[in-house]
């Protein structure tokens, strides 16, 4: 295992791709932040009507759910990484080489597989750094882990995310064509198609792949406009369950397809 | 010629490197491989010759687990395939496959993780194949002939017992392919098992011990090169009277056919069968004295164009 991990930090760490957008992103989601601070800081802090609607959402312990909520909006960035590395083996047939000089086609895929994890991980860690950073800053209320499940929740979303990317770059090959279609689904055809059938067949659309993590982390502002919307409600155990089966979807169709394609 | 005879029947025994048994693999309708069998014996040279889009990488692909036959079955040293015997089995196939962004030296690093063998290596490697000047140099900025020699040394990590080479000269200029075919034969005389596809006749005529030859994804013939190439000697006769040349040679015994050009006159003979002090001394006898006597053996050309043609 540390050997297959080894062999992934020498194709990466010589990447400067790779670590000029890792470091951007992590920039960019204490920055996400850092608007939705300022936005919050500049409605008027003792009207009690902006109160009661905005409420508190830098302290602790909302501040676990609103850092979670803002970051989810630089989903796309960790499962980007993942397609550019992954379908740069592709482009540079090096997946065929690696098989050629020794691995298994099983260690290939599954040290990718792991890299969503560990991707996954270290943007959660970004995440949770964060929160803990405007929670301290805020410090008009003490620290507290309560509501911390919204890290956890995040990190189901980003998983998620990035192992779409791996599916997607499995089956689109090329990274042009991978990267293009997992934008275009991830930020407007499965909205579409979940808006259209929460509509006209009674909220399934709650359940579709990304955004049944999607809904795991709901705005934790505006609670009391949001509920006069008559929005559904959700099911945290059934997104959960949900997530589960599409993540062991993804990775078994991953598997599968490398285990037994011409490559 | 009955093919039949000479394809080697694939006998694994413990001196085959690589036996297949009745490999083929379809892309649709397209047959790339069609029941392919024969085995390389230990040691050998062995060259896979055959035109373009004969099946000869296809063939390697699927050895090497990068495409999966149809049908059939193959052996490494007896045994099922694994990938931990690949790493034992320095590999160049179709391209040389590296990381554009990383240094020769670096994509040497990787390889030679994946299989096992230590980085002390890499030095030696990058030397024999005249590349130690350029090692931090990124791949990208390599040309043609720079990327093939670097998959060499990268087949070359860990001094492997086997070596798998698809067009080994492929891009390079003509020192660079004499200075590969010293190596493969430097290696082959190691005791090095080398299996060498190519569509260069005389490349192959040049170092291989052993030849298949495919077409269209069949498996024409294989054997040792004396046993696919050699089924008659040929030998060119001159005099300064062909007219007379030639009747005296009619009543020569033994050869199978007299064939008459501007300037020499071919007689051939069953294999091994030629004599050509007995020919000088009859011409001679007879009042003719030979200016040119040569025995030729076919050469790989001439069958290669006899089998892909029919």
């Amino acid at each position: 295992m540390l050997h297959l991990l080894k062999i992934e930090w020498m194709k990466v760490k010589n990447y400067g791709t790779f670590w000029v957008l890792s470091i951007l992103y992590i920039v960019s989601v204490f920055g996400a932040n850092y608007i939705g601070y300022l936005f919050y800081t500049s409605a008027p802090k003792n009207d009690p009507m902006s109160k009661a609607i905005i409420g508190t959402p830098f302290n602790f312990p909302d501040v676990w759910q609103m850092v979670s909520y803002i970051s989810s909006f630089l989903m796309f960035m960790p499962g980007l990484l993942l397609i550019i590395s992954f379908t740069n083996e592709y482009s540079f047939k090096t997946h065929r080489q690696n098989i050629i000089d020794g691995l298994s086609r099983k260690e290939f895929i599954g040290v990718k597989i792991l890299l969503t994890f560990i991707v996954a991980f270290v943007a959660t860690v970004a995440v949770f750094l964060t929160a803990l950073l405007f929670g301290l800053y805020e410090s008009t209320t003490a620290f507290s882990l309560e509501k911390v499940e919204y890290i956890g929740c995040f990190f189901i979303q980003v998983l998620s995310y990035c192992s779409v990317a791996l599916l997607f770059s499995l089956l689109f090959k090329r990274s042009g064509i991978a990267i293009g279609v997992y934008f275009l689904y991830t930020l407007i055809l499965e909205n579409m198609i979940a808006g259209f059938l929460n509509r006209y067949a009674d909220n399934i659309g709650r359940y579709l792949p990304l955004e049944t993590t999607d809904n795991l982390i709901r705005p934790p502002v505006f609670k009391v406009i949001i509920n006069q919307l008559g929005v559904p409600s959700y099911n945290t155990t059934a997104l959960l369950i949900m997530s589960a089966i599409y993540l062991a979807l993804y990775y078994f169709i991953s598997f599968r397809k490398f285990q037994s394609d011409d490559l | 010629m009955d093919l039949s005879t000479s394809v080697a029947q694939p006998v694994a025994t413990n001196d085959s490197i690589l036996t297949l048994n009745g490999i083929s693999k379809f892309y649709g309708r397209v047959h790339a491989l069609n029941n392919v069998s024969f085995s390389v014996p230990k040691g050998s040279v062995f060259g896979i010759l055959g035109p373009n889009g004969s099946g000869k990488t296809t063939m390697l692909g699927i050895v090497m687990d990068v495409l999966k036959p149809t049908s059939g079955s193959f052996e490494f040293f007896g045994k099922p395939a694994t990938s931990d015997l690949r790493k034992d089995i320095g590999t160049l196939l179709e391209t040389p496959n590296f990381y554009h962004y990383l240094s020769a030296e670096k994509n040497l690093a990787i390889a030679a993780e994946i299989k096992g063998k230590s980085k002390d290596d890499i030095q030696a490697v990058l030397e024999k194949v005249n590349l130690a000047e350029r090692k931090t140099s990124k791949f990208s900025t390599f040309s043609l002939g720079m990327k093939q020699r670097l998959a060499i040394a990268s087949a070359l990590l860990g001094n492997p017992a086997v070596l798998v080479l698809d067009e080994p000269t492929n891009g390079l200029d003509p020192v660079g392919i004499a200075e590969i075919r010293e190596l493969i034969i430097r290696l082959a005389g190691e005791g090095k098992t080398i299996i060498m596809a190519s569509h260069l006749l005389d490349e192959v005529e040049k170092v291989c011990t052993h030849v298949a030859i495919m077409k269209k994804g069949n498996l024409l013939t294989a054997g040792s090169v004396d046993e696919v190439l050699v089924n008659e000697d040929i030998v060119e006769i001159s005099a300064t009277d062909l007219d007379k040349l030639a009747v005296v040679l009619q009543s020569l015994n033994g050869y199978t056919n007299i064939k008459r050009y501007n300037n020499y006159i071919q007689a051939f003979y069953k294999s091994g069968s030629a004599n050509l002090e007995a020919i000088n001394l009859h011409c001679f006898q007879n009042n003719i004295v030979l200016n040119h006597l040569q025995l030729k053996k076919k050469s790989l050309e001439a069958k290669f164009f006899e089998l892909t043609n029919n």
